[in-house]
């Protein structure tokens, strides 16, 4: 148990170094580069904890990107900036790298192979591959949006505003 | 208000359709564009019609009697991620209604922001090395693969940046840096260590993942702006393609068998 959590523990600081490394990279303002760490730091937890409790990883994504954008409004708030200057570097960890990369070699090996049985190996390690990456990018950018969505408001600072 | 004169017409008008260059080239979303630009023309006194597409924006500014003053369209400069103005013009936009800036102030704003330094070369490199050695952590990687993760990447996006530099084709500076950064990953295989070079490789690349587009496409499709998230998509999937082809060229060239 303890293991689990250690390990947990370590991927969600690693992944708030990848976060803040993109945030760089994006040229984010100096005040947001903390909170983007955090925010990683969550993203990348609630998902492989929800991934533990075998939830799969297309839907362990969506949380995690959730839980992001949830924490990026308030977040938005308290640091003064667009949500999505929090959001999307603090995303960029849960992106799925190695089902793509995977992808990519099963289409590069899909031109050359000529066996039919190797074929039909490769063509559906390709595909399920590919089917994750592609649900999983789409799962992180509504988990982005949602909460945005769900507030009405293209800012918080709108609905602060509104009640003065 | 009617006696207006003309070049103060003009003047709101361009400054309008500078911030609203600036948020599209720094990677806002097209709802965030219109609501800021918005937001900046009502406090002026003004009602504006927009059209937002991916490399132009065109503008109409109407008065409060409806009467039409001044259209323009402007060219959006090539793309570039700069959260940075991003957040200082929404910023900006709210400061405008709450302390009532004046016109000067608000083009003076947008010069500071144009002007605002990037990070150090050298932070950068070093920040994005540590971003993919981390994703190299999260996928099982050990230290080896960490350190050639983050070597690779140094390099590929050292590459990168030459070439944006020079102002070459930025599908081209992509599909260059994969492959740079993809060759030196795999490179990895003929030091006399125990390496998964495989994972190595796989993160080595993920620098140049198209996250802003992406997302920004899928925002802008749920926002229901479906013209400019499916721009913004495709815009997305040639670079993922670009990184492809520097993956398969540096596969060519070790005949990777990697399945």
């Amino acid at each position: 148990m303890m293991n689990i959590i250690l390990d947990l523990l370590s991927k969600g600081l690693w992944a708030g170094i990848a976060g803040v490394g993109f945030a760089i990279l994006f040229n984010v303002p100096l005040r947001t580069l903390i909170p983007i760490w955090f925010l990683a730091c969550i993203g990348v937890i609630v998902k492989f904890t929800c991934m533990h409790f075998e939830i799969g990883i297309i839907t362990a994504s969506f949380i995690g990107a959730t839980a992001v954008g949830i924490f990026a409004l308030f977040a938005a708030r308290k640091y003064y900036g667009p949500p999505l200057v929090f959001s999307i570097p603090s995303v960029i960890p849960m992106i799925p790298g190695a089902f793509a990369y995977n992808m990519m070699l099963g289409f590069i090996d899909l031109s050359t192979v000529v066996d039919h049985d190797e074929y039909i190996r490769v063509l559906s390690f390709t595909s399920s591959n590919g089917l994750k990456a592609l649900f999983i990018l789409m799962g992180l950018a509504a988990g982005v949006a949602l909460p945005m969505l769900l507030a009405r408001k293209e800012s918080i600072k709108q609905i602060e505003h509104n009640k003065n | 208000m009617k006696d207006l004169r003309k070049e103060d017409k003009i003047n709101i008008g361009s400054t309008l359709l500078e911030a609203g260059s600036l948020l599209m080239s720094s990677g806002a979303s097209t709802m965030r564009i219109r609501h800021t630009m918005n937001r900046i023309a009502n406090a002026l006194g003004y009602k504006i019609e927009l059209m937002i597409t991916h490399r132009a924006l065109s503008i109409t500014l109407i008065d409060e009697e409806g009467e039409h003053l001044f259209s323009r369209i402007k060219r959006i400069s090539p793309h570039g991620v700069n959260f940075r103005v991003v957040s200082g013009i929404c910023h900006m936009s709210w400061n405008i209604i709450d302390d009532k800036w004046s016109l000067e102030m608000i083009n003076k704003e947008l010069n500071r922001l144009k002007s605002l330094p990037h990070y150090p070369r050298l932070l950068i490199l070093i920040a994005v090395g540590f971003a993919d050695a981390g994703f190299c952590h999260n996928i099982g990687g050990g230290t080896y693969e960490m350190i050639i993760s983050l070597i690779a990447t140094f390099i590929g996006l050292f590459v990168r940046q030459e070439f944006m530099k020079r102002k070459f084709n930025p599908y081209i500076c992509v599909y260059l840096a994969a492959l740079t950064a993809s060759f030196i990953a795999c490179c990895s295989r003929f030091i006399p260590l125990d390496i998964m070079t495989n994972k190595a490789l796989a993160t080595s690349v993920l620098f140049l993942i198209p996250g802003v587009p992406l997302i920004n496409s899928i925002t802008d499709l749920i926002d229901g702006n479906i013209q400019n998230g499916i721009i913004r998509g495709i815009n997305g999937l040639i670079i993922s393609f670009a990184i492809a082809l520097g993956l398969l060229t540096t596969g060519l060239i070790f005949k990777l068998q990697l399945l």
